[in-house]
């Protein structure tokens, strides 16, 4: 309650940093569907995202400054630039820019075409930086763990899940994040930088991850020892005595010895497969390793 | 496989590659039906058998699970590894063992593929230029609508052709393979899930002390057989306890 009622203050004493006042929601949807579908659209070695700005812009040119064409080509113009962040978490800064040239255009004197492109600039990096470590670093493979856990067997709960829970946290939130910007120019991204909430809330999805993560390499991953000692009427099965030491426990071994080698070690993921398949053949001709557990 | 399904395949797999705009962007495309365990139920129904193509997605989305994808660089392209590698496994009455086998190499394909269309959009990039420049505003705001001509070229086309001619090949490669090969793909195949899990344990783990928790999941599975959403209500409580205990001392010394 008091978060949102220092949001709207923040956007009141926003005026200096360039927030869209004037601006119709109806414009600012346009302009959110625009940046949502086409920011990767002509991704390109020399500008990245850049070309969807102008589209975007250009797609709202006649709500910032109606029939002005010189204007329009003018604003346009300016964002013949290189642009890349991360696209929705990041969406924050296309909407950013949306505020303050809507600023500009309602004749607020600070916003200089060089002070847009700045706070344009400086704000990609750092977007760019959180967005991928919180969005297909964190969220997506949590949300993918929990669904692999939920179809083990081809079950079409597990993908459901996904597609469900995803789109329900992501429409709102990039929405959000978008109008904020627009609303709070460079405030918001100020805001969102300083704040603590989203540290709390990695570490909080971390652990959730972790957790699952060591679930599903229990459903999933399998290391099946086949190799048995024979003498006489005795016979006995590597494999079964390290499983009733604890269930499972030849593939805990090897997630550590994995978690050695990635993690610690830097191994990259083609070096540990390679190893992997090593493992595998020299497993297989020596007897050591089966196919499905004894 | 029929045309049409093959045509169908190549049609969904472009709407869910990195740089398709059809399905609000990445949101529903490329972080939805492009993730190897959505397009495995979306090839499982274009093929007539769902649960196949979940069960090869679920491989494929393992090993690609900890894949980030920073600005312009591309370790690996899960779109024709998935489009393609689960598709041919399944019409050859393979196992996902196959799959992944497949997979590798279409990823180092698709990854050319990438770079192939960041060079090739340079054109359209110098057009909206252009257009600007010459005052043709409404033109240069449709250059990223008309540039996706080069993702579709380079997305629809290959996963056509791939799946359409390669079917027959790949179903009589799989017949000829002893089955020494098959299973020694399938131990390995069993292994490399370990891969994906540990690339995404390099951003989620900080500490080699969290590996408990790590265990914690491991043993709530193979120890106790709970399910999925159990397992989740159990993190989210630890996640909780983690959270308050951080959250007091902080809030107390701002008071």
């Amino acid at each position: 309650m008091s978060e949102a009622k220092n949001i709207e203050q923040e956007i009141e004493d926003s005026t200096e940093m360039g927030g869209a006042k004037h601006l119709s929601q109806k414009a600012i949807r346009k302009a959110y569907w625009d940046w949502m579908f086409w920011n990767l659209s002509v991704q390109n070695f020399e500008r990245m995202q850049g070309p969807a700005i102008i589209k975007m812009l250009g797609d709202i040119r006649e709500d910032l400054y109606p029939g002005d064409k010189e204007a329009q080509q003018e604003m346009l113009q300016r964002h013949e630039v290189f642009f890349n962040t991360e696209p929705y978490l990041g969406s924050i800064v296309p909407g950013i820019v949306v505020g303050m040239e809507a600023a500009r255009a309602e004749g607020n004197e600070d916003i200089t075409p060089e002070f847009i492109n700045a706070i344009k600039t400086a704000l990609m990096g750092p977007f760019a930086g959180i967005g991928d470590s919180l969005l297909p670093g964190t969220l997506i493979p949590i949300l993918l763990s929990i669904a692999l856990g939920m179809c083990p067997n081809g079950e079409l709960t597990g993908p459901i899940f996904y597609i469900v829970v995803f789109l329900a946290i992501m429409l709102p939130l990039t929405w959000f994040l978008f109008s904020y910007g627009v609303k709070a120019g460079a405030n918001a991204a100020e805001k969102i930088l300083s704040g603590g909430i989203k540290d709390k809330v990695t570490r909080a999805a971390e652990t959730i991850g972790l957790v699952v993560v060591g679930a599903i390499t229990a459903s999933y991953a399998q290391f099946n020892i086949g190799w048995t000692y024979t003498s006489g009427d005795l016979s006995i099965n590597l494999g079964t005595i390290l499983n009733s030491i604890m269930p499972g426990l030849p593939v805990l071994i090897l997630s550590f010895i994995t978690y050695w080698l990635m993690v610690k070690k830097n191994w990259s993921a083609g070096k540990t497969m390679l190893l992997f398949l090593v493992i595998a053949i020299v497993g297989y001709f020596c007897g050591i390793l089966t196919v499905s557990a004894a | 496989m029929t045309f049409f399904q093959a045509f169908l395949l190549a049609l969904f797999g472009w709407m869910g590659s990195i740089y398709s705009p059809v399905l609000i962007g990445g949101l529903a495309g490329w972080y939805t039906i492009g993730r190897p365990l959505v397009s495995g139920m979306i090839i499982g129904l274009i093929l007539g058998d769902v649960q196949t193509g979940i069960i090869m997605g679920a491989a494929i989305q393992m090993l690609y699970i900890g894949l980030v994808t920073p600005g312009g660089t591309m370790p690996a392209d899960v779109n024709f590894a998935a489009w393609i590698g689960i598709p041919l496994a399944m019409v050859a009455g393979a196992g996902k063992e196959y799959a992944l086998a497949l997979a590798v190499p279409l990823s180092t394909l698709g990854v050319l593929a990438v770079y192939g269309l960041c060079a090739i959009n340079l054109f359209f990039v110098h057009k909206q230029d252009e257009l600007v420049d010459a005052g043709k505003l409404d033109q240069a705001a449709r250059i990223p609508v008309i540039g996706q001509i080069t993702n579709f070229v380079l997305r629809f086309f290959p996963i056509l052709l791939i799946n359409y001619f390669g079917a027959d090949l790949i179903s009589q490669l799989v017949a000829m393979m002893p089955t020494q090969v098959t299973d020694i793909l399938q131990i390995f195949a069993n292994m490399l899930p370990l891969v994906g899990f540990m690339l995404l344990m390099r951003m989620i783990c900080k500490t080699d002390l969290e590996l408990i928790l790590f265990c914690v999941g491991f043993v709530l599975v193979k120890s106790l057989g709970l399910d999925m959403i159990s397992i989740v209500v159990l993190a989210l409580c630890i996640a909780y306890m983690q959270y308050k205990s951080t959250a007091a001392p902080v809030s107390e010394s701002e008071e």
